[in-house]
């Protein structure tokens, strides 16, 4: 497979920018070259993402779904301002918007129940997509992800977008040229657990009488996920920390920071083989991993902006000569040996920019984007085997391969989890 | 070198935290009961919907094969049925299999598509012939949950009734076929069965096929012949 740099270096890669680089007047972009876009579940997170694409000529955003009236009137709203028309059409059924012809792409922020079955619907009918994380639900939903964009060869890009942060960049460039020697340990910090303990909830809130349908259709919110009485603090963010909607801080900040781990080791087909819970239920907490080449992976509560104070979603990698750490601050961190590599870095708000620009070269040369599918079910199988290995409070052992715990038949067991009918991956 | 350095984001405050669960909606014991004592709280005709919903999802990680029954009980429940999947789907023994293959003759519409769906999950092949007769339903939905099966139960009865149902069947329930085809062609390399794969494949990427999977199968037809694993 070409890498995404081996594409950046082609001369014949197309020129991806944002129109405000190019100014209001220049670098027009035929309508037949857009890549028309559609969005489903779009919120608060999906409305940034979208901000930045309506930012590219090169994208066309025409139809949103949501199953909650005021987000797709927000979203209509905000795309209609930035075209200066009223074209953007409104949808409350995914398959309505799947079945355009138009839709090239669609961009999927819902919560994360909906991730992997609304991702292989997409691809089932032909779109490419860029879809928030974390972006599976189970090992198995994370294998059935990558199996269907390959299936179907579509172009999917993980919003994991520190891949494309130039301080993420430099630390991956300083342990591939051998600066920090040969490597020994990874850090992933998953915390804070005050914000998201490594433990959801199973228990349900009190029944609330649902709004009207049209206002709110509680079963497609719902969607894949058990069934449950309705209650209003689910709907307004309310929903995490709760088992059947999400996977705890393991995979809510590891499906961002063990991915960078992943990814800067070049193990993006694989999974450690060791995972030993530290910790649990007496303060910050950890995992310990084990590659089966040796290498550990640390994931750690190592607060908001971590111990180094290198800003949220920090990562930490140590070799046998010398150690860096970065994280949403953009500063990076390291031993004395390797101050004199470091070199300025771009804002860390440039990482969805670029992330976002690296999705459209990607669906124009058809090449894997950096955080494929592929790349995002490996590093989110590591969070769930993490996840299973703390809620199980032993050590386990994995077999890659096999795709199985080789010494728990009950960790075995919670590889996948039912969806609600009719929903299926 | 000074590096481009942005002040770090203000330590996030603790997000509000959402209304405490009712005592009656806690999981409480129920995460700590042994197979038998779960399988009580199913039989039990005091036991609340949320009591059973608990107790389904625990039952499925212990693989408890003798709450199979009980599980099987909920499989029409509208608001348990998908937590008796959950109980059902990892349970290892044949009698889950019976269970589920029972619900395919008495369940309709959602419930039934639940039944079907982890049925292909659990790649039954004694399904097969039911399945297959379902891809013709009018039930659209029903029709793709039944093909979608085959095509994850795959083997060469899948091939044969899924390449059939191919020129038989219309709109999304076609589409849905072609998807599941498409499924069990990696089914059948997976067994090395190469030449029913790549004529499956041949199948899908005629013309009229629905577009999307017309090209994953030249895709795949593509990928299979310049396998660098495969000797040439």
């Amino acid at each position: 497979m070409i890498t995404r740099r081996e594409v950046l270096k082609s001369a014949a890669a197309p020129m991806i920018v944002p129109s405000l680089v190019l100014g209001q007047r220049a670098g027009a972009v035929p309508p037949s070259d857009q890549i028309v876009f559609g969005g489903i579940g779009i919120g608060a997170r999906g409305a940034h993402v979208l901000s930045k694409l309506l930012t590219f000529r090169q994208a066309r955003f025409i139809a949103v779904c949501d199953v909650r009236n005021e987000r797709r009137e927000e979203v209509k709203s905000m795309v209609d301002q930035k075209y200066g028309n009223h074209d953007c059409q409104m949808y409350d059924d995914q398959f309505a918007l799947l079945a355009r012809q138009d839709i090239d792409a669609v961009l999927i922020a819902t919560g994360d129940r909906w991730h992997t079955p609304l991702a292989i619907l997409a691809a089932q009918h032909g779109k490419d997509v860029y879809c928030e994380k974390p972006c599976s639900m189970s090992m198995e939903e994370s294998w059935a992800l990558a199996d269907a964009f390959r299936r179907y060869n579509r172009i999917y890009q993980a919003g994991c977008q520190r891949r494309n942060g130039a301080n993420f960049e430099l630390c991956k460039e300083l342990l591939k040229s051998g600066a920090l020697g040969k490597l020994q340990t990874l850090y992933a910090n998953v915390g804070p657990s005050v914000n998201w303990p490594p433990l959801p909830s199973r228990d349900w809130l009190a029944a609330e009488e649902p709004p009207p349908r049209q206002v709110l259709d509680w079963e497609r919110w719902l969607g894949p996920a058990p069934w449950r009485p309705y209650n209003s603090a689910y709907v307004r963010g309310g929903w995490r920390n709760f088992y059947d909607f999400h996977g705890g801080g393991i995979l809510e900040w590891g499906s961002h920071t063990v991915d960078l781990c992943q990814w800067a080791a070049e193990f993006d087909d694989t999974q450690p083989v060791e995972y030993e819970p530290v910790g649990a239920n007496t303060g910050p907490y950890k995992v310990l991993c084990k590659y089966a080449n040796g290498v550990n992976l640390v994931m750690r509560d190592d607060g908001w902006d971590g111990s180094l104070k290198t800003g949220s979603c920090s990562f930490r990698i140590e070799g046998d000569k010398g150690w860096v750490e970065t994280g949403d601050a953009t500063r990076i961190e390291s031993s004395d040996n390797i101050k004199p590599l470091l070199r300025p870095t771009e804002p860390a708000s440039l990482a969805l920019v670029n992330h976002v620009a690296d999705l459209l070269r990607c669906i124009k040369t058809r090449q894997a984007p950096s955080a494929s599918a592929a790349a995002a079910a490996n590093s989110h199988i590591t969070c769930h085997a993490a996840f299973i290995a703390y809620q199980r409070g032993k050590k386990l052992a994995w077999d890659p391969g096999k795709r199985e715990f080789t010494n728990d038949d009950i960790a075995n067991r919670m590889r996948s989890r039912a969806l609600r009918e009719p929903w299926r991956v | 070198m000074q590096q481009t350095t942005q002040p770090a984001p203000a330590a996030q405050a603790a997000k509000p935290k959402p209304p405490s669960p009712p005592p009656a909606f806690q999981e409480g014991d129920i995460a700590r009961m042994d197979a038998p004592a779960l399988a009580g709280v199913l039989t039990d005709a005091r036991s609340t919907e949320f009591q059973k919903a608990k107790a389904c999802q625990r039952i499925g990680e212990l693989g408890a094969k003798e709450a199979v029954p009980a599980l099987a009980a909920l499989l029409g429940d509208e608001h348990l049925s998908t937590y008796a999947r959950y109980g059902l789907e990892p349970i290892a023994d044949p009698s889950a299999d019976e269970a589920l293959r029972a619900g395919l003759s008495k369940l309709k519409g959602n419930l039934l598509i639940g039944v079907i769906n982890s049925i292909g999950k659990r790649r039954d092949a004694k399904a097969g012939p039911a399945l297959a007769k379902m891809m013709y339903r009018a039930d659209a939905d029903v029709a793709a949950a039944a093909a979608a099966a085959l095509g994850s139960i795959g083997g060469e009865s899948s091939r044969k009734e899924l390449q059939a149902a191919l020129g038989k069947t219309k709109g999304t329930t076609r589409s849905a076929v072609a998807c599941a085809a498409l499924l069990c062609a990696e089914r059948l390399l997976g067994e090395g069965k190469r030449e029913q794969a790549l004529a499956l494949y041949a199948s899908l990427s005629a013309p009229g096929m629905p577009q999307p999977a017309r090209l994953a199968a030249m895709h795949g037809i593509i990928r299979e012949e310049t396998s660098i694993n495969r000797p040439r």
